[in-house]
């Protein structure tokens, strides 16, 4: 016991007081009523983080109490099923099987021909064109309204140098230029934080493609050289697709699925 | 001079409650009303601004974490290694650190989302990346929690460690668990440490305060400490260790010669050579303790040796102190020795202290500042002082004046005491002459004076009014006289005693009205609601007067409609002429004659008086009956003129929550 720990030398020394445990007693059964008084009392923000918060433990509670009862009570084992098993009535069928194994690449490169994607976000909510961009004036009455700002996240290569600003029909504010994205990998389920390599397709239309704009939808090639990603022939793999599941300009960051 | 106090750093709270005291913060500290219709330019504001304060919040708590938590490597050696043993030096710092990280991190990561504000165009776009910045910054927060949970921890236990000043006079008492460690500590100071008979009861550094010639000295009781490798030393010893390794202290090395300990002398002896480098440059005193048990004498021939070549060791280090004050015999148990042990010590310390202090650098600062002159007679002449002898003269004369002078004080003393003695103001009086200081000053009020208006023969003149007056009232309280003896008789006290009743209640009854009028309709008095013009209480009234009411008693009843009996034709058939005969068959006669075939009226209505069953009546008595039940029901309200169901109601004229303040975020009824 350190010098300074003064009640612990006096409850050591004198004892508790002869009511203490009761009191003790008394005051943890009053706790709960406590708490509910204060939880139904109390407004605005207070009340909700009351709220909230009892709502969890709650939750918790009803989970392992769950739990405690599913590890008591007897269930009825499940049958393994073994794979490739076929009822009885199909049992003089024959099952064609595919004499040739198409390779990864092939199959990749068959979908790409196609220009058709399982992604995991097929349908996506259409940008319009007023949204994306802003108009700004221009001249020295400010007349002319040809240009225009993207408002939406973008990703510029970094070879792009700007055209001359006067001719400059696209401006990608350097504000809203994103290198990197967070991709999960939707079979590992853990999050890379992966630089952008290009921008594949973004659904809206092959101006914004080629403008680089990110929105939701958006395939856009990350550098995925971290993640050690081998091809079947054995090479690593340093570029994949990813898709954009967020609203980049909404949350300040990107996130993306990884295609595999 | 760096004071070690760590008490004053400040709680670092939990994750979860840091996070709640960030964001609750924001939310009252910034404004909150925010509108569609607003500029974009304000909305932005609005959001950068919350983004910003939160930022500056997060970064000023974790400031002050990181600031108020000391540096290892800049506090005193002794308190590094003490903290280093105690909290793990590694630990401690990887913390600190990490909080330093999160405070970057989340400068930057405010700093990214105001850059990305600047592009918000909409309440929803800026509200979005504000909620995301918040939320990414709570994020980085609650990935430190257990760092903060360490160092509150920290904090609690650091706030309990002895205040120890590293630099001031110290005796350090160590030796084996158990050998009267703590004992003599009791005895010398009133740091109050547990005693108790087994080993390790004091765990960690103890810290007391004692006098020795007039300086105090700060004793520290530090935990025993075994015979064994130093890697094997638990934390317990250790503080002990760093106690002995840091402070340049007096150091009692106790030596339990009982051996009631559980250790022998040859085990204490091989504790001392091993840790012997710690003593080096210290000045050591071996103390023999528990004499009471075993004296000293009857120790066996080795032990004696065994302790004579601790003796020697000590002395190695002693500096030319005497023997006596190396080895001392002591039983804190019988006080025997006590204070020698302890004057022992503080004396070496302060020996070595003034003998360091000489040796520095410094000394020689100080040394020429120093000069204590101690002049040589040059020959055997006194040289008095010279005063000349009118000064002296002076200095007499003003001695005696300042004991004549008498003050106020002393005048009111002698004239009789307070309350009896009044100070006159006058004689202090800057003047020409002394006399006109007695002179009488004319009073001026208003610019004239006033003794102008003073009348010298006022009193006489008045007199003589009295005088004067005193005759007049003699000659009328004569007249006066007789009238003022008369008395009332008994009648007439009875009658003004009614005479003062009826008014009294005269004057009530109109008050009553009074007050009643204004919300009530006034009822017509003929209606006569309180039963008040009655021919009975005419007949009382008129009576009490003393005149004869039966006269107008029967007139008041002839003129009044009579008994229902008295009313019925048979009653008085021959007494009626025929014009009462038709008055009293009128209202028969309406209703039995047909109405005349007006356009208005359809055929098929009943007449007017007739009652047709319907409305859920079974037939017309029934319906009769309840049209008579409720014209009863309502007759005396109507009569009194009494609020009906008809009459439209107010029910609050002043409803309160349209007449009291604004609406809180309470409930509505809460205002």
């Amino acid at each position: 016991m350190p010098q300074g720990d003064y009640i612990d030398l006096h409850i050591k020394r004198n004892g508790y007081r002869l009511d203490h445990h009761e009191r003790l007693r008394k005051k943890e059964a009053r706790a709960v009523h406590k708490r509910s008084a204060m939880a139904q009392k109390s407004l605005g923000i207070k009340g909700k983080m009351i709220a909230k918060k009892n709502y969890a433990e709650k939750a918790l509670m009803k989970k392992t109490l769950k739990m405690h009862e599913e590890s008591s009570s007897r269930r009825k084992a499940d049958e393994n099923v073994q794979e490739g098993a076929v009822p009885a009535y199909l049992l003089d069928r024959e099952d064609t099987t595919r004499a040739k194994v198409l390779s990864n690449t092939i199959k990749q490169k068959r979908k790409e021909k196609a220009g058709k994607w399982e992604v995991p976000l097929p349908k996506v909510r259409p940008v319009a064109e007023d949204e994306m961009f802003r108009v700004i004036r221009s001249g020295k009455r400010k007349t002319k309204q040809w240009k225009r700002m993207v408002t939406k996240a973008t990703f510029v290569g970094p070879a792009f140098t700007r055209k001359p600003p006067k001719y400059e029909r696209f401006i990608r504010p350097s504000g809203l230029r994103f290198t990197k994205a967070h991709v999960t990998h939707p079979e590992l389920k853990c999050t890379f934080c992966l630089e952008i390599i290009g921008i594949k397709k973004n659904p809206n239309g092959p101006m914004y493609t080629s403008l680089g704009v990110m929105t939701r939808g958006t395939i856009i090639e990350v550098n995925v050289s971290e993640l050690g990603l081998v091809t079947p022939a054995g090479k690593v793999v340093w570029g994949k697709y990813a898709q954009v599941t967020n609203n980049p300009e909404n949350d300040g960051c990107i996130n993306a699925v990884l295609l595999v | 001079m760096v004071q070690y106090n760590f008490k004053k750093i400040t709680v670092v709270p939990s994750g979860k409650e840091f996070v709640d005291i960030i964001l609750s913060r924001t939310q009252r500290q910034t404004p909150t009303v925010v509108h569609k219709g607003y500029k974009i330019t304000r909305l932005r504001q609005f959001y950068m601004r919350k983004v910003k304060y939160t930022q500056t919040n997060f970064h000023e708590k974790l400031s002050t974490i990181i600031e108020e938590f000391p540096r290892l490597d800049q506090i005193h050696p002794f308190y590094g290694d003490l903290l280093h043993v105690l909290y793990n030096k590694d630990h401690y710092k990887l913390a600190l650190g990490q909080v330093n990280t999160a405070r970057n991190l989340i400068s930057k990561i405010s700093k990214d989302y105001v850059k990305l504000l600047k592009y918000g165009d909409s309440l929803y776009r800026c509200k979005c990346l504000k909620v995301a910045a918040l939320g990414r910054m709570c994020t980085v927060l609650k990935r430190i929690t257990p760092s903060l949970a360490y160092l509150e921890q920290i904090r609690q236990h650091m706030a309990r460690l002895p205040s120890i000043d590293p630099n001031t006079r110290t005796v350090l008492i160590c030796g084996y668990p158990n050998v009267g460690k703590s004992s003599f500590m009791n005895k010398v100071t009133r740091a109050d440490v547990d005693v108790q008979p087994y080993a390790f009861t004091t765990k960690s550094l103890f810290v007391g305060h004692t006098d020795y010639k007039y300086l105090r000295y700060q004793v520290i009781d530090t935990p025993g400490i075994l015979d064994r490798p130093f890697e094997d030393r638990n934390i317990i010893e250790m503080c002990s260790i760093t106690a002995l390794a840091h402070l340049r202290a007096a150091v009692l090395f106790f030596l339990d010669i009982s051996g009631s300990c559980g250790y022998t002398i040859a085990q204490q002896a091989a504790l001392f050579h091993s840790i012997k480098s710690l003593f080096m440059n210290k000045p050591l005193v071996i103390v023999c303790n528990k004499t009471d048990l075993m004296p000293m004498e009857n120790i066996s021939e080795e032990d004696r040796k065994l302790i004579e070549g601790m003796k020697a060791e000590a002395m190695k280090t002693a500096m030319g102190a005497s023997e006596e004050s190396v080895l001392l015999k002591m039983s804190t148990l019988t006080d025997e020795g006590v204070m020698s042990v302890k004057n022992a010590a503080c004396e070496r310390l302060l020996d070595q202290r003034v003998e360091a202090k000489m040796k520095s650098k410094k000394i020689n600062d100080h040394l020429n500042r120093f000069h204590v002159a101690m002049p040589k007679p040059r020959d055997s002449i006194q040289r008095l002082p010279c005063i000349p002898q009118v000064v002296l003269e002076a200095k007499a004369k003003e001695a005696a004046a300042m004991e004549k002078r008498k003050t106020e004080k002393d005048l009111e003393e002698e004239n009789g005491g307070a309350g009896v003695y009044s100070a006159s103001l006058k004689k202090n009086y800057i003047l020409h002459h002394d006399e006109w200081k007695e002179d009488i000053m004319p009073e001026i009020l208003d610019g004239h004076n006033v003794a102008d208006f003073i009348d010298p023969d006022i009193l006489e003149r008045l007199e003589e009014l009295e005088r004067e007056e005193e005759i007049r009232l003699a000659g009328v309280e004569e007249a006066d006289m007789e009238m003022d003896f008369e008395k009332l008789s008994e009648e007439e006290v009875k009658q003004l005693a009614a005479i003062r009743k009826k008014r009294a209640v005269l004057i009530r009854e109109h008050r009553l009205k009074k007050t009643v009028a204004q919300n009530r309709s006034t009822v017509p008095r003929k209606f006569d609601k309180d039963k008040k013009y009655t021919t009975k209480r005419m007949g009382r009234e008129l009576s009490a007067m003393g005149l004869d009411p039966s006269s107008a008693m029967n007139r008041a009843r002839s003129k009044s409609r009579g008994r229902k009996r008295d009313r019925s034709e048979d009653a008085g058939n021959d007494a009626m002429d025929v014009d009462d005969e038709q008055q009293s068959n009128k209202k028969q006669r309406v209703r039995s004659k047909s109405r005349t075939m007006s356009i208005s009226r359809s055929q098929s209505r009943p007449p007017a008086h007739e009652v047709v069953p319907g409305e859920g009546f079974k037939d017309s008595t029934q319906k009769k009956s309840a049209i008579k039940i409720s014209n009863k029901s309502h007759k005396k309200r109507d009569k009194n003129a009494r609020r009906g169901e008809a009459d439209r109601v107010i029910p609050t004229l002043r409803p309160k929550h349209l007449f009291s303040g604004k609406r809180g975020k309470g409930k509505t009824d809460r205002r």
